[in-house]
């Protein structure tokens, strides 16, 4: 049984490559380029084990704050957050959240799926 | 102990009397024979003026101020001694002679009693001398020397001088404030700068000229600064001033100090003021901080997109030396395309710039086999280093398998705005001429880099068609997001 992980990221090549990586781990992975499409992919399967987010997109709501909104719909979902940009503060990610600062390595990735209990 | 003033005791004893207005000494007046005592008696410098043909009598302290016309003036008239300036000294010669003294507070004289030219100052007062029944017989003058206190008071003045230019000259705002009510004494060019340059407020208090700090604290705090003697310590404080060259408020941000100023007594009778508008630093150092910020942001992205391209190509490439060559290739499209967004400002690359990087780098321009139609349209950093990472696999994928091997083969690139509502961007890659192809069995990095998209652009899609005749490659996305700088 594999675990369906989501990425969303609005750039295709990083997207790619990081949907790539977990595919080799064993993952089964979905794609998103934006929240809102994130969001109507999480209402359709409930599958998803663990979602793996960028901050910065376009859209009604950045990755932080899709981040907060799977958090309460789907408190099952292991989320792990990523940005080049921000370094949330204390309090900013939803609790058992984790973040990862870009560019993010293979083994930092998988590593934080493992810490989440998601193998 | 040698008698004081030895040099004029000789000229008087020496001095031929009997031809002189005043006859021999002996002879003399008891007045005269007094005030002759008292003065060579005396370390003052002092002069006697005698009879109505104005005999100059005087000791040593006086013959130093008489320069070189000592000892020629002994005994000669007042007028042949200061003939000069007697414009000057006749008027205060003749009150003393109608019985009016005189007092001067500092006459200046050019004196060389330590061997070289000397700004002296002295205090004078002409004295009339009468007989018991009245009548005006000479004037007595006493001098003392107020050079020091000259000197001292023009040091302090120059000093203050000096101190005021400091003022002026410095950067910052500085006031001072007087009294309990806070009265402006001084304010510098600055100060006034700060809280507008045509406000009236020396003599006034701080409610009365910059009226509108008042409901925002400052008077309460200059109170709290009277009475406790606490100095008040600010940054960045924003402030309202009604600056503006109507009169009108402006908000500044102001670093402030409010500091204690005491009399001898060491009680507190005024305010200093020092203030500095960094409303424009603060505003640069924001500017700074967000450009830093962005900065680190697009490298971290810039980094995420090598590490793509890098992973991509290692992934897919059939040995190491060919993914070496492969990833150094598209870092160089990568870099070239930073070149053109960065030439003339970020913003202003165009399509045009891209596809010619492209060309230069694959067509051969004396046979020139890729056709280019599209208008001059801008394109935003993101989306520039897609478009050039698009082309130019298509372009290696073309020398490889499709039209550029081929001396026949050409390629029609063609870009435009299309949509009803003019809304969308397309791009069309068009090989002719060339070998016939079909679609590999395995998709090589080259077209997985393609099929990624346009970076930064919404709805984008890209299509890659093997088509009998050549492939077709068929990009589109949506304009506004296309042309954003992100």
């Amino acid at each position: 049984m594999h675990a369906t992980i989501l990425v969303v990221e609005d750039d295709g090549l990083i997207r790619m490559d990081l949907a790539d990586t977990l595919t080799d781990r064993g993952f089964s992975v979905l794609e998103a380029s934006n929240a809102d499409e994130a969001i109507s992919i999480m209402n359709e399967s409930t599958l998803i084990r663990a979602l793996v987010t960028d901050i910065d997109m376009p859209g009604s709501i950045n990755g932080l704050e899709l981040a907060h909104h799977v958090a309460e719909t789907h408190p099952d979902c292991a989320i792990v957050v990523i940005s080049g940009r921000y370094s949330p503060s204390q309090g900013a990610l939803p609790e058992k959240a984790r973040f990862l600062s870009k560019p993010v390595s293979e083994t930092a990735v998988t590593r934080t799926l493992t810490a989440l209990g998601i193998a | 102990m040698p008698l004081a003033n030895p040099d004029c005791r000789r000229l008087f004893r020496d001095h031929d009397w009997s031809t002189s207005p005043l006859g021999e000494m002996d002879q003399w007046s008891v007045e005269l024979k007094t005030l002759t005592n008292v003065m060579l008696g005396s370390l003052q410098p002092m002069l006697i003026v005698w009879g109505p043909s104005q005999v100059t009598l005087y000791n040593d302290g006086y013959a130093a101020m008489c320069g070189n016309r000592h000892p020629e003036a002994f005994g000669r008239s007042f007028q042949s001694l200061w003939h000069d300036i007697w414009e000057d000294v006749e008027p205060i010669i003749s009150a003393a002679y109608r019985g009016e003294g005189t007092s001067m507070d500092d006459i200046q004289f050019t004196m060389y009693r330590n061997g070289y030219p000397e700004e002296t100052h002295f205090a004078f007062s002409y004295t009339p001398v009468r007989d018991p029944w009245g009548t005006v017989l000479g004037m007595f003058c006493a001098c003392t020397e107020v050079t020091a206190e000259v000197m001292a008071r023009r040091a302090e003045r120059t000093l203050r001088d000096r101190f005021m230019q400091v003022f002026e000259l410095s950067p910052g705002g500085i006031a001072m404030l007087g009294g309990p009510d806070h009265r402006f004494e001084y304010a510098n060019e600055e100060y006034y700068s700060m809280i507008g340059v045509s406000r009236d407020i020396i003599g006034k208090t701080v409610a009365e000229a910059v009226s509108e700090v008042v409901r925002q604290g400052f008077v309460d705090i200059l109170n709290g600064v009277y009475r406790t003697g606490e100095p008040f310590v600010a940054r960045a404080l924003p402030i309202e001033l009604n600056r503006g060259p109507e009169g009108e408020m402006q908000r500044r941000l102001i670093d402030l100090v409010y500091q204690p100023m005491r009399n001898d007594a060491g009680a507190i009778n005024g305010i200093l003021v020092q203030a500095r508008d960094v409303t424009e630093l603060r505003a640069e150092e924001a500017r700074q901080a967000l450009l830093s910020h962005e900065l680190g942001h697009r490298l971290k992205n810039q980094l995420a997109m090598v590490q793509a391209i890098a992973s991509q190509t290692l992934r897919n490439a059939p040995d190491i030396s060919s993914a070496r060559k492969r990833i150094s290739e598209r870092i160089a499209v990568l870099s070239d395309a930073h070149d053109t967004i960065l030439e003339g400002g970020r913003g202003s690359s165009t399509v045009r710039q891209l596809v010619d990087q492209i060309i230069t780098l694959h067509d051969d321009p004396a046979q020139p086999r890729i056709r280019i139609v599209g208008p001059n349209l801008k394109v935003g950093s993101r989306p520039a280093l897609s478009v050039s990472l698009i082309l130019h696999e298509l372009a290696t994928n073309a020398l490889k398998y499709g039209a550029l091997t081929s001396l026949e083969g050409s390629i029609d690139i063609c870009w435009r705005v299309a949509g009803e509502a003019n809304d969308r961007f397309e791009m069309e890659w068009v090989e002719v001429g060339g070998p016939p192809v079909a679609a590999p069995s395995k998709e090589g990095s080259g077209m997985r880099l393609i099929s990624a998209g346009l970076n930064g652009a919404a709805n984008s899609n890209v299509k890659v068609l093997y088509e009998p005749s050549g492939l077709r490659c068929f990009i589109t996305a949506d304009l506004e997001s296309f042309q954003k700088e992100h």
